[in-house]
């Protein structure tokens, strides 16, 4: 009911490819980077008050058990939330995945802030990647704060609706992806709220206009 | 001579916005599917000269459905359209037999100098 109230079905069609578009270019800079194959798949948008978005985030994530997060957050004319959520493990895989890493004190320092400083780059490299391609389609530019680590919290307590203004609504964009080695898997998620909508609405037409 | 061009993508504004990208008075006759399964029904039913395939799609991705429709017709001409443009993605496309691979979103030259390359080759055929 509120998805036809605030994005019309062929807006969450636009918004859903620039997502994939989006999406593709963030894991093709992290290959880059790691020599792995990041499995993409469908991104879904689902809009919804906030108030349910703790319950809707704890039912994806919940077959991980403990997770690591990493939060960044961005604005521009499109402003909200990107959290970056990796399968329990997952910090310690990558650091195996980047053991070729040469910088110099990397193989020196204890191994918790090894994985912290791991998760923080390769979230950076997706969330930057992603958000600023998602921005450049819809002819924004937008700024982030730094990231920020949680590491192997219990799923169930990692996101309150506290963070969020209740009165909102909430676009969630969500794409989950997996890597081919390693037991690495996770989900993006970009939230953006209501004060968004406006701008956005007019960013997709025009995105649409040169294809019509 | 091209005549015939399948699109495969789950979404339907990614179909639409590759067939914007397509001379309009050519006279192509398009045919459309949004998974590779029917992608791959609607290739043994129609024949397509161009088939330009998606790689992300539920239930049958494109990778699969290239090896399937490469299987049925190793002559088959397959642009693939895609926002994963991760080297191992496009090499693995290629060895299964894909024309060449074209990185979302698309621009019309992009599409536009693709089919002159498949018209060169098909003429060469």
């Amino acid at each position: 009911m509120q998805e036809e109230k605030i994005l019309s079905d062929e807006e969450i069609e636009i918004l859903q490819e620039i997502m994939n578009i989006s999406f593709g270019k963030s894991a093709a800079d992290l290959a880059d980077v790691i020599d792995t194959h990041v499995v993409l798949s469908v991104p879904f948008i689902r809009i919804m008050q906030v108030p349910e978005l703790p319950t809707y985030f704890r039912e994806h994530v919940k077959e991980y058990k403990t997770i690591s997060i990493v939060e960044q957050k961005f604005w521009g004319r499109f402003k909200g939330d990107a959290l970056l959520v990796f399968s329990s493990g997952a910090g310690r895989e990558l650091i195996n995945m980047l053991q070729h890493d040469t910088r110099p004190g990397f193989e020196s320092d204890p191994i918790d802030i090894l994985e912290r400083e791991t998760l923080m780059e390769v979230g950076n490299i997706l969330i930057g990647a992603c958000v600023g391609k998602l921005a450049e389609l819809l002819r924004d530019v937008v700024t982030y704060t730094p990231p920020m680590v949680v590491v192997e919290r219990d799923y169930s307590n990692a996101v309150t609706e506290s963070r969020y203004d209740p009165d909102n609504t909430a676009i969630v964009l969500k794409t989950d992806f997996c890597f081919d080695e390693g037991d690495v898997s996770g989900f993006l998620f970009l939230i953006t709220s209501n004060d968004s909508v406006t701008w956005m609405k007019e960013a997709l037409r025009l995105f649409i206009e040169q294809y019509e | 001579m091209i005549r015939k061009i399948l699109i495969v993508d789950d979404s339907p504004i990614a179909r639409k916005m590759l067939k914007s990208c397509l001379p309009k008075d050519q006279g192509y006759e398009f045919f459309e599917s949004g998974d590779g399964r029917d992608g791959f029904e609607k290739y043994k039913e129609i024949t397509p000269d161009v088939t330009f395939m998606d790689l992300t799609m539920p239930i049958m991705t494109g990778y699969e459905a290239i090896e399937a429709i490469m299987g049925h017709d190793k002559n088959a001409v397959i642009i693939v359209v895609t926002a994963d443009v991760q080297m191992k993605a496009i090499k693995r496309v290629m060895e299964s037999g894909a024309y060449m691979v074209l990185k979302k979103p698309l621009k019309r030259e992009d599409i536009q100098s693709a089919l002159s390359r498949v018209k060169d080759t098909l003429q060469k055929v």
